[in-house]
């Protein structure tokens, strides 16, 4: 009997086949990125938030989740302004972390 | 005088004529080198400015001034003003001297450029004249000036303190060979002089010196040896001058022309940007300046350590330099030739390549155009620190209805940013996009005046944006003036005592430094910092260092607290939300907005 | 019972040195309770009404102060100076007296983080926010011009408490309960208003305190929303707009509040660290005073005759305080038989 519904294979995050390998570079290079506590200020104080949906936590997340596609359109519209630097309660160099993230390439490299 | 050699030459000047064509043919290609490599329009601007009366005698003063005389030392430090005028000038002067000797005495010599340095080697006294007394007394005064100067030198390497210096440069081995050498040259010819006074004449420290050796060297047999030894020490520092520090004064001497040219960094590594990295005398006074290097941490960091890794180009180090700075621009203050230090690290970040570039042209801002077209006034764009820090917000509101000023928010639910935050960080190009973005914003609004309350939105609006017909000023600016016009009437409190702390990008970035002050003078009395105007100390919690963490940052507030709270104030003020917000953090008292006092006493 | 001499300096006259000085003096010590406000009880005597059971503040302190009514007490009284000799500690008064002990108890408890700190929350400058302090006091005395039949009401959890910044990374405790407490007060007191918790970890781990949180959502319909507010604006009713991420839907929240209330957090008494620090006595990284063992000598110092007894060590619930009152003094009890 078809009930008309299938299963989504996008819909769940399978984290057996995540590719963390830009997430584990990010780490490396900035070890603030493991200390998020998802708190929101930041994505709730981000200027380009309004515009691109932009969140440093939602990108820290994503990465982990293998979200790509969204972290790329979010970072695309950071501003760099420093607001979520300074609300931060771990005191996470988010200016940093997105930087150095927009350096990495998929696989995690920086490229030169 | 008479010559004492027909054929006016002895071997032992072989090592300096090496020398000097070597670094004069060196200092010639790189000139050359450095002038090919300006883009344009800018050679053809530096070209013309050397042929334009103008420029030339800019140029000729402040080469004198500054290369010879160094007077930006003088104001710094007596002591090392003293060192360093002592030996340039002198030694200059000794050359000059030298030359007019054999003018005078043996003017067919003069195409042989070694003979006025040897001069004494070469004559031997026959008379003794008025002028040529002179000549000789002011050849040893000049020396002893020289002298003088080299032995605080001595000193200055093994106790800086003395001389009032904290921290020095720590030197690199071809540096240690150019400073020995230099220290060599003058007690050598000193020397060479001496043994030599009884045949060449000499003055009031050569010939007695001649006399005391004489009493116990019974030949002249050491005469010759030292004048080898002299000429070889000016050999080997003219020889590895070009790789050491000392080439900051042949470059300078280029610098200074292109400077006052209006010349600007527009490469990370060629033209200008690597005249000024050669430019650098290595002093090391940017290392106490610099705000990272309390607690004796980051001092590797300074802009002379720059300039050292990009002569050396260890690229790692200096991305890590470049990226760790607060680009406060307190080195570039205190810098005796000017090096540019936040310039040249901004220019090293526009190097790098991104595999992710932002966009913003693709950010409709009508409804943000919508919500201030047409209402024409004054435009006050809070920006986005100020979100944060809602006190100043409310005070410069209130203060522009005190005062009647009919004007409008541009931002009340958030903006864009100014672009001043990605320009410092090397992404220029995306700061562009933005600044046409609030372009369209501020053009439909009709306002005749933007007012900034963010020193750092100020910078970039006033220096980026092309606002033709809207005036850009900065909250401390604009309150001043409506005191002054009578517009704002302010109650001065008799007792208390405020400091006014000097925002980088206000201050130093804009050189605004006395219109705030005399806002802050009618509210109460105004103390002064340890260090304040052009020596202000960053609050560390500047956007420009990339890499600095918190607590990295933590020491660096305290320092620029305890500076400013040396007089004891009852309070901080301050016109930067971001110094605001850093400074509330770390504070034993209130640390306020110029805005919020001025409300409070309005 | 015999009398013995020891004179034991308790310093704050908070519930934690009011229990102990009362347990020191049944066991036939001389404790002196040495409090620099005008009256005992500290922070609890400032509460209205403590979770989890809502008992008045009053009926806590009742028998603290039953049981020291004979204890020698000094109010409006600071230490100006403490040395340390050999066996013993000399306290210099600020009324210029000296008092030789031979053991001190430090009971100095907390202080409230100050919230105008945190610039962007606007403490001090929008009239609608206050402090969990503030809303207390306003139970006690029906006085503030801030609260005038609110209604919307926010909490703001972890104001200044695991907050790097706020140079206070280490978590309050007892902030995530007394928001839900002073939520469902206000709800009882306002029932049309709507109340808004805004928290970034919900920490209930108390006896009771889950079914607080329980009957906070089901029985009081408090909204909780997982996000930190990061900015405080004004409406142009001199209401409050509050701006943050409500993380479970990934989506930012924007709300306008009649009344904004901040949990501020609990940092060490700075006195304390003053007084530790004349003696030798270690203060932690997170700036409390550091116990001789986390686990097993919580109430021990760094230093024989120097004792700890509640929030001196770190953020405490008022059992936890009384507990360790307690243990405290059975700890000089000990320290004094050993010695002979």
């Amino acid at each position: 009997m078809d009930f008309g519904f299938k299963l989504s294979p996008s819909s769940a995050v399978n984290l057996d086949t995540v590719d963390h390998r830009r997430f584990d570079r990010l780490a490396q290079l900035v070890p603030d990125a493991l200390t998020c506590i998802g708190c929101g200020s930041c994505s709730a104080t981000c200027t380009a938030s309004a515009w691109t949906g932009m969140s440093v936590r939602k990108v820290l997340l994503g990465l982990q989740r293998g979200q790509d596609a969204e972290v790329d359109k979010m970072l695309s519209g950071c501003m760099l302004c420093g607001k979520c630097t300074m609300v931060c309660p771990r005191g996470i160099n988010t200016r940093q972390l997105i930087l150095t993230l927009c350096r990495l390439d998929k696989k995690g490299e920086m490229v030169r | 005088m008479r010559e004492r050699f027909a054929s006016g030459f002895d071997p032992f000047v072989i090592p300096f004529v090496i020398g000097m064509a070597f670094v004069l043919g060196y200092c010639l290609i790189a000139m050359i080198r450095v002038i090919c490599q300006l883009p344009k329009a800018d050679r053809k601007r530096f070209l013309l400015s050397l042929i334009t009366p103008k420029y030339i005698w800019m140029n000729l003063r402040d080469i004198f001034l500054n290369c010879l005389i160094h007077v930006k030392l003088w104001k710094r430090n007596k002591v090392l003003g003293y060192m360093h005028s002592s030996i340039a000038f002198g030694w200059f002067m000794l050359i000059v001297l030298g030359h007019l000797e054999v003018m005078l005495f043996v003017p067919e010599r003069i195409h042989l450029f070694y003979y006025p340095i040897f001069f004494n080697y070469f004559v031997a006294e026959t008379e003794q004249t008025l002028q040529g007394a002179l000549l000789m007394f002011l050849m040893d005064f000049f020396l002893l000036m020289v002298l003088s100067g080299i032995l605080i030198a001595i000193i200055k390497r093994f106790a800086s303190r003395i001389v009032g210096m904290r921290r020095t440069t720590r030197l690199s081995a071809l540096d240690r060979v150019g400073l020995y050498s230099l220290w060599a040259i003058f007690p050598l010819r000193l020397l060479a002089e001496s043994f030599t006074a009884h045949i060449s004449g000499g003055s009031f420290m050569t010939i007695p010196a001649n006399w005391l050796f004489r009493q116990f060297l019974g030949n002249d047999l050491n005469a010759l040896p030292t004048w080898w030894a002299y000429s070889i020490a000016l050999c080997i520092f003219m020889c590895v001058l070009p790789f050491t520090r000392y080439m900051h004064i042949p470059a300078e001497m280029l610098l200074i022309p292109m400077r006052n040219a209006g010349i600007k960094i527009r490469h990370p590594r060629k033209g200008f940007a690597l005249l000024e990295v050669y430019s650098c005398p290595g002093c090391g006074v940017c290392i106490d300046a610099c705000p990272m290097s309390v607690r004796k941490t980051n001092c590797k960091d300074a802009t002379v350590y720059l300039n050292r890794q990009l002569r050396r180009g260890n690229e790692r180090r200096i991305a890590e330099i470049s990226d760790k700075c607060l680009l406060c621009g307190k080195c570039s203050a205190v810098c005796q030739v000017g090096v540019q230090g936040p310039e040249l690290r901004v220019a090293q970040r526009e190097r790098r390549k991104f595999a992710l570039t932002p966009s913003y042209t693709g950010m409709d801002v009508q409804p943000l155009t919508a919500a201030v077209a047409g209402k024409g006034g004054v435009l006050y764009f809070a920006g986005c620190m100020t979100q944060l820090t809602p006190s100043i917000r409310r005070a410069t509101a209130s203060l522009l209805d005190k005062a009647g000023v009919r004007w409008h928010l541009m931002d009340p639910d958030g903006g864009l940013c100014c672009g001043r935050p990605l320009m410092m960080a090397g992404r220029s190009e995306q700061a562009r996009e933005l600044i046409a973005k609030n372009l369209e914003i501020i053009r439909a609004s009709g306002c005749d005046t933007l007012l900034l309350s963010c020193p750092i939105c100020y910078k970039v609006f006033k220096e980026e944006y092309p606002l033709e017909g809207v005036r850009v000023v900065h909250h401390s600016v604009f309150f001043q003036e409506l005191i002054a016009a009578g517009k704002l009437s302010v109650t001065h409190e008799d007792g208390l005592r405020l400091v006014w702390h000097d925002p980088c990008e206000l201050g130093r970035g804009c050189g605004i430094y006395e219109q705030p002050r005399q806002a802050l003078a009618t509210a109460g009395e105004i103390v002064e910092a340890g260090m304040h105007h052009a020596e202000s100390i960053c609050c560390g919690g500047s956007l420009g260092s990339l890499t600095l963490s918190y607590e990295q940052r933590q020491p660096m507030t305290q320092n620029a607290l305890d500076n400013l709270t040396v007089a004891d104030p009852d309070q901080i003020v301050t016109g930067c939300p971001l110094c605001l917000a850093t400074f509330v953090r770390m504070a034993d008292r209130p640390v306020r907005d110029l805005a919020e006092v001025l409300d409070e006493h309005c | 019972m015999v009398n013995r001499q020891p004179i034991i300096a308790v310093i704050g006259a908070g519930i934690a040195g009011l229990e102990a000085a009362s347990q020191l003096a049944a066991l036939g010590y001389k404790p002196v309770l040495i409090e620099k406000a005008p009256v005992v009880g500290g922070h609890v005597a400032e509460w209205n009404r403590l979770f989890p059971d809502m008992t008045p503040a009053e009926d806590v302190l009742q028998p603290l102060l039953a049981g020291t009514a004979k204890v020698r007490t000094l109010l409006n009284t600071e230490i100006s100076a403490i040395n340390r000799l050999k066996d013993e500690y000399n306290l210099i008064l600020s009324d210029g007296s000296s008092l030789l002990c031979q053991a001190v108890l430090f009971a100095t408890g907390f202080h409230l983080f100050d919230a105008s700190k945190k610039e962007e929350y606007g403490y001090g400058i929008y009239d609608r926010v206050i402090t969990n302090r503030d809303l207390e006091q306003w139970f006690n005395s029906r006085q503030d011009a801030r609260i005038d039949k609110p209604r919307a009401v926010g909490f703001v959890h972890c104001v200044g408490s695991r907050d790097l910044k706020a140079g206070n990374p280490q978590c309050s405790k007892v902030c995530c309960i007394t928001a839900i407490k002073q939520a469902i007060e206000m709800k009882e007191e306002f029932p049309d208003a709507e109340i808004y918790c805004f928290y970034m970890d919900l920490r209930l781990f108390g006896k009771k305190y889950e079914d607080f949180y329980i009957r906070a959502q089901r029985d009081y319909g408090i909204h909780f929303i997982r996000g930190r507010i990061s900015e405080v604006g004004e409406a142009i009713d001199n209401r409050v707009v509050v701006k943050a991420e409500d993380t479970l839907s990934g989506k930012p929240v924007k709300v306008t509040l009649d009344l904004l209330v901040l949990m501020a957090g609990i940092v060490c008494n700075p006195d304390a660290q003053q007084y530790a620090r004349e003696i030798g006595v270690a203060v932690d990284e997170d700036g409390f005073l550091k116990s001789r063992n986390n686990l097993a000598a919580i109430t021990d110092s760094s230093r024989p005759g120097v004792f700890f007894a509640g929030a001196c060590t770190g953020a405490k619930t008022v059992p936890e305080t009384l507990a360790e009152a307690r243990s405290a003094a059975l700890a000089i009890h000990n320290y004094f038989n050993s010695r002979g």
